[in-house]
């Protein structure tokens, strides 16, 4: 009977003992603990904290009052086509309330990850309400799309609207915030997209060629009528080779196009190949500034908005390209 | 130290880890002498020679050569290598190996004169091979290949030379040319203290002897030194054995170390 | 674009011009280490490139050539100190000491390029490009570089080439002639530090040892006279280059406008090259050596 009872007490004490090694979390019960959202990009971070009304401009900032921590992974001037995750990143994405990143193969070396983590976690693509007939597919033997989406100021009204609604499936509390905030942002980037719209018809038409590192503004040049060319793919990981340099400098060239532009997460090597063929060819290209691609800028510019980054391309693309010849 | 003393070795110690080649030894090698060092397989032999040059690191010892630290008198010492030791495939030819016995006196940058190259080609017809100074030195013969070298030396024109076995697997006939060499070099006072396997020649060609097994055995002119008692010490043994050996060596019978073994077996 | 056109092009003669100095530096230095029989530590020194680049870049955050090719210079002479610290004070021989740092340096400068790639603006100094090259990006500035590299190289090769022929064919004569071979070699092994940095925008980090070694030991394989040697190395180094530049011109890749890496092509030509020489050298060939059996045979 004595060794019965001591077998039944060790028991007990072993599985309170693993209770509280297992879940040094729930000790601190006294405060909620915050919602936390890891996006990808800083790009969707910046959308979703429109949305969910939490204070820009900070890494990990608290909330405006609705206990929301939005963190992204990739800070500026980071590539998320070959960005691959830390043993850190890793941690705290298994921790994250809700992961946002953006879907269509932008994040290539990351989609084992998400595979895995969205068997236990809440996992959304910002794109997957995008409906096929409005994307772009790549010019590669692979059938893809072009993820780029956030360009096209209409698409991207579609991704923040899946934000939202991700944001009122995983974190109801504060439905009504959201949907009023989308609201309010969905007015500001109508806008904007006519404020492009505007800006970008004033350059010539046969300045039109929008010439950068890689692929990324494919829908940018279909929603604004440009014409885009990137040296690379629409992936930074593909190899710009020399007959591609030089196919292109024949076409800046012929074309007499004044600028093309490099980007804040790309090597400029390729450019700055680019404008020694072409000057060499007589064709006096220069470097029409940098443009925002695959990234925010720093938190504290204003490039470090979507908005911001929006206005800041095409202020530099139109400058660039509306100068004379 | 006068200045009839050649080399002057004290206390000297070189050992490979843990493992001594050299021990304690102690030893003045008179100059204007043909001096042999003679000991079995692993006695330290070209380790003596190496440490004179600086060429291995030593435990304990001091050195000194022509009357100096051997630093300040490396040129004046010529080094007939074993012929392992060298990179046949090298694509270089003989003339240009011999020429290599010039650049100490050229020192840096400095290229080899007309006169620098006329006194290498004076150097290898002086062992016999001008025929050969265009070869690559792989096309050459063990014999060639040794006479190569000592041209080499020859061309630096030192005071004193160091052969480790020079007359190994050689044929006859270098092996005349370079024990007539060696003479004139003794005529004009150069000292030339060299590795050697033969037994039987010794008394021949050489003056004095050193006698090395880890440990120095003897050392001094061969008559005085060139016993069987210190052969015996030498080269280890059971005493009947030995016996058999030193009368071999007596009688003349004795050519080689693989005669002794065969003696002892 | 036809392919008179391609080949024309400012891109593709600076792309030809920077290559083939750098074929010529490094096939007439690695001639030293092929016959000093340490052709694979000028593999390990351009491995040890990787890290160099990353830390330099850590430390001044400044992508400039000038900047990373110090850092892998530095890093590829510490990798000759580590190999011969390994040999000299343990039982590990030299290949396996080559193979531990080698190894090491370069997982850690892998480590330390995605640690870069993952910070802010990381990724703008494209470092990722030094682990295979980026031939066809190429601008003035590299062949500038390459072209004083390359002239700094020859030169010392030139004025230095007795001492340099005498370390590589008899050490321990050499020290007995005076020589600090200890400096010596130190400065050989700078010598192929600077060559493989240079060479790291053209051909990166993991190839460049090739140009450095298949070049010389095809020259071997035509002549016994060491000048000559040297002088076929930088030729075939040469050819290599400007073969695997018109190549990577001339073949269509997959789609219809991409052609094909540029590096690549010229160890493949390298290596085509030395297939000939193997083959057809006269003294030295198989077919020369098939020819004298047939004839022994007959007689």
């Amino acid at each position: 009977m004595v060794h019965l009872f001591a077998r039944d007490t060790i028991y007990r004490l072993a599985s309170v003992a693993l209770l509280v090694l297992l879940s040094p979390c729930k000790l601190g019960l006294t405060e909620s603990p915050p919602f936390t959202i890891i996006t990808t990009t800083n790009i969707i971070a910046d959308t979703a904290r429109s949305i969910a009304g939490t204070i820009p401009g900070t890494a990990a900032e608290t909330e405006g009052g609705t206990g929301i921590v939005i963190t992204p992974l990739m800070r500026e001037g980071v590539d998320p086509h070959t960005y691959k995750p830390s043993p850190g990143d890793l941690r705290a994405l298994s921790q994250a309330s809700l992961i946002l990143f953006n879907g269509l193969h932008l994040e290539g070396k990351m989609a084992d990850v998400f595979e895995k983590l969205s068997k236990r976690q809440p996992v959304v693509a910002v794109t997957d309400s995008i409906p096929q007939d409005r994307l772009r597919s790549t010019s590669t033997i692979a059938v893809a799309h072009d993820p780029h989406v956030w360009f096209d100021v209409s698409l991207w009204i579609l991704a923040s609207e899946r934000i939202r609604d991700a944001l009122s499936e995983y974190n109801p509390a504060h439905k009504a915030g959201y949907h009023s905030r989308f609201a309010a942002l969905r007015e500001r980037l109508i806008a904007l997209d006519l404020w492009c719209a505007s800006e970008l018809r004033t350059i010539p038409q046969d300045s039109r060629l929008l010439v950068t590192s890689h692929d990324a503004f494919g829908y940018f040049g279909a929603a604004y009528d440009i014409e885009v060319l990137g040296v690379q793919g629409v992936s930074t990981d593909s190899e710009a080779s020399l007959r591609d340099i030089n196919n292109l400098v024949r076409t800046l060239s012929m074309r007499r196009i004044p600028a093309v532009f490099i980007e804040t997460s790309v090597s400029p090597k390729m450019v700055e190949a680019l404008v020694e063929g072409a000057r060499a060819q007589g064709h006096a290209i220069s470097i029409g500034g940098t443009l925002f691609s695959d990234s925010l800028g720093s938190p504290a510019t204003p490039e470090g908005t979507y908005e911001g980054m929006v206005r800041q391309n095409v202020t530099t693309i139109k400058k660039a390209l509306s100068r004379g010849k | 130290m006068t200045k009839t003393t050649a080399i002057e070795v004290h206390d000297l110690t070189v050992a490979y880890g843990q493992k001594p080649v050299l021990w304690d030894i102690d030893v003045e090698i008179p100059s204007g002498k043909l001096v042999a060092i003679v000991g079995p397989n692993g006695a330290g032999k070209s380790t003596l020679l190496k440490a004179i040059l600086g060429l291995v690191p030593t435990t304990t010892g001091f050195i000194r050569a022509l009357n100096q630290p051997i630093d300040l008198v490396r040129k004046r010492i010529g080094y007939v290598p074993q012929r392992e030791s060298v990179d046949w495939d090298f694509p270089i030819t003989a003339q240009e190996v011999v020429l290599m016995g010039r650049y100490g006196k050229l020192g840096w940058i400095k290229r080899p004169s007309a006169s620098d190259r006329e006194f290498a080609a004076a150097c290898l017809a002086q062992v016999g091979i001008e025929a050969f100074a265009d070869r690559q030195i792989r096309q050459l013969s063990g014999g060639q290949q040794q006479r190569v070298f000592l041209a080499r030396a020859l061309a630096q024109e030192p005071d004193l030379f160091l052969m480790d076995e020079p007359f190994s697997g050689v044929d006859a006939a270098t092996e005349r040319v370079i024990i007539d060499i060696l003479r004139v070099l003794r005529s004009t006072g150069k000292t030339v203290v060299a590795v050697h396997h033969d037994l039987q020649t010794i008394p021949e060609y050489f003056d004095w002897v050193v006698m090395l097994n880890l440990r120095l055995v003897a050392a001094g002119n061969i008559s005085d030194v060139y016993t069987p008692e210190n052969l015996h010490a030498t080269y280890g043994g059971r005493l009947t054995i030995l016996d058999r050996i030193t009368e071999a060596v007596r009688t003349g019978t004795v050519r080689s170390e693989q005669d002794i073994s065969s003696k002892i077996t | 674009m036809d392919f008179l056109d391609h080949l024309t092009s400012f891109n593709t003669l600076l792309v030809m011009l920077g290559t083939s100095l750098l074929g010529v530096s490094c096939g007439v230095v690695g001639c030293f280490t092929v016959l000093r029989q340490r052709a694979l530590v000028g593999d390990a020194i351009a491995h040890a490139a990787l890290p160099g680049v990353c830390v330099s870049f850590l430390l001044f955050y400044d992508r400039h050539f000038g900047y990373l090719f110090a850092g892998a210079v530095v890093f590829g002479l510490l990798s000759v100190i580590m190999i011969s610290s390994i040999c000299s004070y343990s039982r590990i021989k030299e290949d396996a000491a080559i193979g531990i740092v080698l190894s090491s340096l370069f997982g850690l400068g892998i480590a330390l390029s995605r640690i870069i790639h993952n910070t802010p603006d990381g990724n703008y100094a494209g470092l990722d490009n030094f682990i295979f090259g980026k031939a066809a990006t190429i601008t003035s500035a590299d062949v500038w570089f390459i072209m004083v590299v390359s002239i700094l190289a020859i030169f010392f090769v030139t004025i230095f080439f007795k001492e340099l022929q005498l370390l590589c064919f008899d050490r321990e004569f050499a020290w007995t002639q005076g020589y600090p071979v200890m400096a010596l070699d130190i400065f050989l092994m700078g010598l192929v530090a600077m060559c493989t940095a240079a060479g790291l925008p053209a051909v990166g980090a993991v190839l460049v040892a090739s140009l450095l070694i298949i070049p010389a030991a095809s020259a071997r394989l035509w002549t016994d006279n060491l000048r000559t040697m040297l002088f076929l190395a930088g030729a075939f180094g040469a050819l290599s280059c400007l073969s695997g530049t018109v190549l990577s011109v001339a073949i269509p890749g997959p789609l219809a406008s991409q052609g094909l890496p540029t590096g690549p092509l010229i160890i493949i030509s390298s290596a085509v090259i030395f297939s000939l020489s193997l083959t057809l050298s006269p003294s030295h060939g198989l077919y020369a050596y098939l020819v004298r059996r047939s004839r022994r045979h007959a007689s």
